[in-house]
């Protein structure tokens, strides 16, 4: 299928689909108002383990484009899907 | 003999255990107050062991140290300035990389500390093992084993502390090291600290300043601003060698610490439970059987809350209005007896019969959703819905209760993480109308006009909270803040726990609402005694006549509404002599009538709530708002209605 295709690109969390896993890459700040960097999203998501390196578990994500349940570290978060859609991963290989 | 006084504060991750904790070790000698000057709770309690009186201060539970909530400064600034002689760092076993990730961050503030290790029967059968005494050779620091909803370990727990404390500082515990730019970097930044004095360790406000943290920035500047621009080149030199900031660098190589002292601290082992927790979690949170589970869960919730409450308010109000007849014969009819009853008296009922009823039932519910994780499923499903208006999906619980009675919803709104969210949530909620509310909605519009205008108030009512909190959203200060919750796993929520909770806050209620309700009654039954009832709704007319199109008599009724909602229907019927407002009131004057009782003011009890909640300066800033948005809101209906009919 194509979507191997993506391996060792990167890909925002909410591409992933239910059951798939990926490693973080990177997470993009925001700019002006919104989710941005004032608000440290970006080091919450860290602090709660979403480091670069890190794999992570989609498990799924609730239905209307609702947030993303997610397992990291042993733990699950769920995180609205704004936010998800800011943290890029990699696919892992197959 | 006075015993020495020792104090121990309890840190660690939200939903580890750690009020559990702070429950067994302090029984009913708790006191439940907010740290100086800010929104955030802080629980105290005392007990006495051996020679010593020891305070327990159970502080917020963090993920982190740095500044990103109020919860985290405060707990940073009470561990390194007011130095508590022990921290005791509570930890998930079943999640102890994440949690050793926050105890590495205490290591780093040179916190006296040991650990306990709690939940190990949740990680047990979650399949993790946690060896304590490998935790406390790695870390060198003591570990004592828990599992707090059994009250297995907390003596151990409080003796090891003891021990500690009487041992005096230690130097045994593990160092948290860094990769080799960083470390160089940091030990730089360090050595030029160690020349000023300052409130952290040098060490610590090293790796904050290269971490770009702003509140130790602005620490260190008032002594040396020089300082932090060095550690500013210094972590853009990582960030230019790791292609990531340097903020982020030094998460992930203590994550990194965090995560190989977990794996050879634990033994992974075969799950001992068939996991019900897991398939209960799926079925709460599936695509489409998820949202039938949470409508039946939140409609039984409701529908007891506001049973139990509907009748353990007529019974307490029978009690109480049983006690009129005693009353006047022992202060008789004069005029003082008028007052005590009608002011104070009746002021107290309206408290104890509106607001208890519906708050300790709630409380216990609320604590119970909360306990037991089900709460962080209902936000992860109804996120979406709340972003509508700005929120979350946590806010969907006080905005629901909304419908009961505001005064527990916003109350309730403290289940949000922000001060801004729980403003947000709080204003949104006292827009929804209560069941008083929904007394006038029926009673008058939807009994001499027809349901369908009473639906048609309702959704002009979603329409205005909607409008309304968007607005908000826009305007309120500060950064908006989306969901990240943690969904713990389900747990049996504690009842012992749960009830000493309600307690505390069904208390703190009283002494809050109490006195504002007594006061509104007294002063509005002043005025009635003195006459001035009369020339308020004169003075009023302006507004109630000319603007809204409304008999002169709603001036007054009004003004009892601020007491309860449903007095206003009460009052009017008593003035106008009748209950037939059909031949007193024409349709458009009921519907503006309505619209107005609808959003104006929330009554004094909710306004003792927002107070307790926010202060008195939010508290009335929402109430003028209201009650000017409602006026204008009012008039401009009249105004469509009459050109259109």
């Amino acid at each position: 299928m194509h979507r191997r295709s993506l391996n060792g690109l990167e890909v925002p969390l909410t591409a992933l689909r239910d059951g798939e896993t990926g490693v973080v890459a990177s997470i993009k700040a925001g700019h002006g108002r919104g989710w941005g960097r004032g608000w440290g999203f970006e080091k919450r998501l860290m602090e709660l383990g979403l480091t670069p390196g890190t794999t992570v578990t989609v498990v799924k994500s609730a239905p209307f484009h609702g947030p993303l349940e997610i397992l990291v570290r042993g733990s699950r978060l769920a995180l609205g899907r704004g936010m998800a859609e800011r943290i890029l991963v990699e696919i892992e290989k197959q | 003999m006075t015993k020495q006084k020792l104090v121990i504060a309890l840190a660690g991750n939200a939903n580890v255990g750690k009020s559990v904790i702070f429950n067994h070790l302090t029984g009913l000698h708790q006191h439940i107050g907010n740290w100086p000057g800010k929104t955030v709770e802080r629980a105290e309690g005392t007990l006495h062991f051996k020679d010593y009186t020891i305070d327990i201060v159970d502080l917020p539970g963090i993920y982190s140290l740095s500044t990103y909530s109020l919860e985290e400064v405060i707990s940073r600034k009470y561990i390194a300035i007011e130095k508590p002689d022990m921290v005791i760092n509570v930890v998930d076993a079943s999640v102890l990389e994440r949690n050793l990730f926050f105890t590495l961050q205490l290591i780093e503030l040179d916190t006296p500390m040991i650990i306990a290790v709690n939940q190990m029967d949740v990680a047990k059968k979650k399949g993790i093992e946690v060896e304590p005494e490998r935790l406390e050779k790695l870390l060198g620091i003591p570990v004592v084993p828990t599992v707090a909803t059994k009250g297995v370990g907390i003596f151990q727990l409080l003796e090891k502390a003891v021990e500690a404390i009487e041992r005096g500082p230690s130097t045994t515990h593990a160092e948290v090291k860094y990769g080799g730019e960083v470390e160089g970097k940091i030990s730089e930044v360090t050595g030029m600290l160690g020349a000023v004095h300052f409130l952290y360790p040098p060490r610590y406000a090293a790796i904050k300043l290269l971490e770009g943290d702003a509140e130790i920035e602005r620490e260190v500047s008032k002594i040396d601003s020089k300082l932090v621009s060095v550690a500013k080149k210094f972590a853009d030199e990582i960030e230019n060698l790791h292609g990531h900031s340097c903020s982020t660098v030094i998460t992930s190589e203590r994550y990194e610490l965090a995560g190989c002292i977990a794996r050879e601290a634990q033994r992974l082992v075969p799950p001992t439970t068939p996991p019900l927790e897991e398939r209960l979690h799926t079925l709460t949170t599936h695509k489409i059987a998820g949202y039938p589970i949470m409508a039946f869960s939140l409609l039984f919730i409701f529908y007891s809350i506001f049973t139990f409450g509907g009748y353990a308010s007529e019974l307490l109000n029978n009690f109480f209005y049983g006690l009129q007849p005693v009353f006047a014969d022992l202060l008789g009819s004069s005029l003082i007896g008028e007052l005590v009853w009608g002011g104070v008296v009746e002021g107290i009922i309206a408290g104890v019969t509106i607001a208890l009823p519906y708050i300790a039932p709630f409380y216990i519910i609320l604590y119970v959703l909360e306990d037991s994780g089900y709460l962080s499923r209902i936000a992860f499903l109804m996120d979406n819905v709340m972003h509508k208006i700005g929120l979350h999906g946590k806010a969907f619980i006080p905005m629901m209760l909304g419908y009961g009675c505001n005064v527990p919803a916003c109350l309730g709104c403290r289940i949000m993480e922000t001060e801004r969210e729980r403003l947000l949530a709080a204003f949104v909620t006292t827009l929804v109308p209560c069941a008083a509310r929904t007394v006038i909605i029926l009673g008058l519009v939807g009994q001499f006009l027809g349901i369908q205008w009473a639906l048609l108030l309702y959704i002009l009512n979603l329409v205005v909270i909607f409008a309304l909190g968007r607005i908000a959203f826009r305007t309120l200060p500060g950064e908006p803040t989306a969901l990240i919750m943690e969904m713990p796993s389900y747990k049996t929520p504690q009842l012992k726990t749960v009830l000493k909770e309600t307690g505390f806050r069904v208390a703190e209620f009283v002494k809050i609402a109490f006195p504002l309700i007594i006061i509104g009654s007294l002063s509005i039954k002043l005025a009635e005694i003195a006459g001035l009832l009369e020339q308020v709704a004169t003075v009023l007319s302006p507004i109630t006549v000319v603007w809204l199109g409304l008999p002169l008599i709603t001036g007054i009724t009004l003004i009892f509404g601020v007491l309860r909602k449903e007095l206003t229907l009460i009052m009017l019927a008593t003035l106008l002599g009748t209950t037939n407002f059909a031949q007193v009131l024409s349709p458009v004057q009921m519907i503006v009538f309505t619209i107005v009782v609808m959003f104006y003011v929330p009554c004094v009890s909710t306004i003792a709530a927002l107070t307790k909640e926010f202060g008195w300066k939010k508290a009335s800033f929402i109430t003028t708002f209201e009650v000017c948005f409602a006026v204008a809101l009012g008039g401009i209906v009249l105004r469509i209605l009459t050109a259109v009919m």
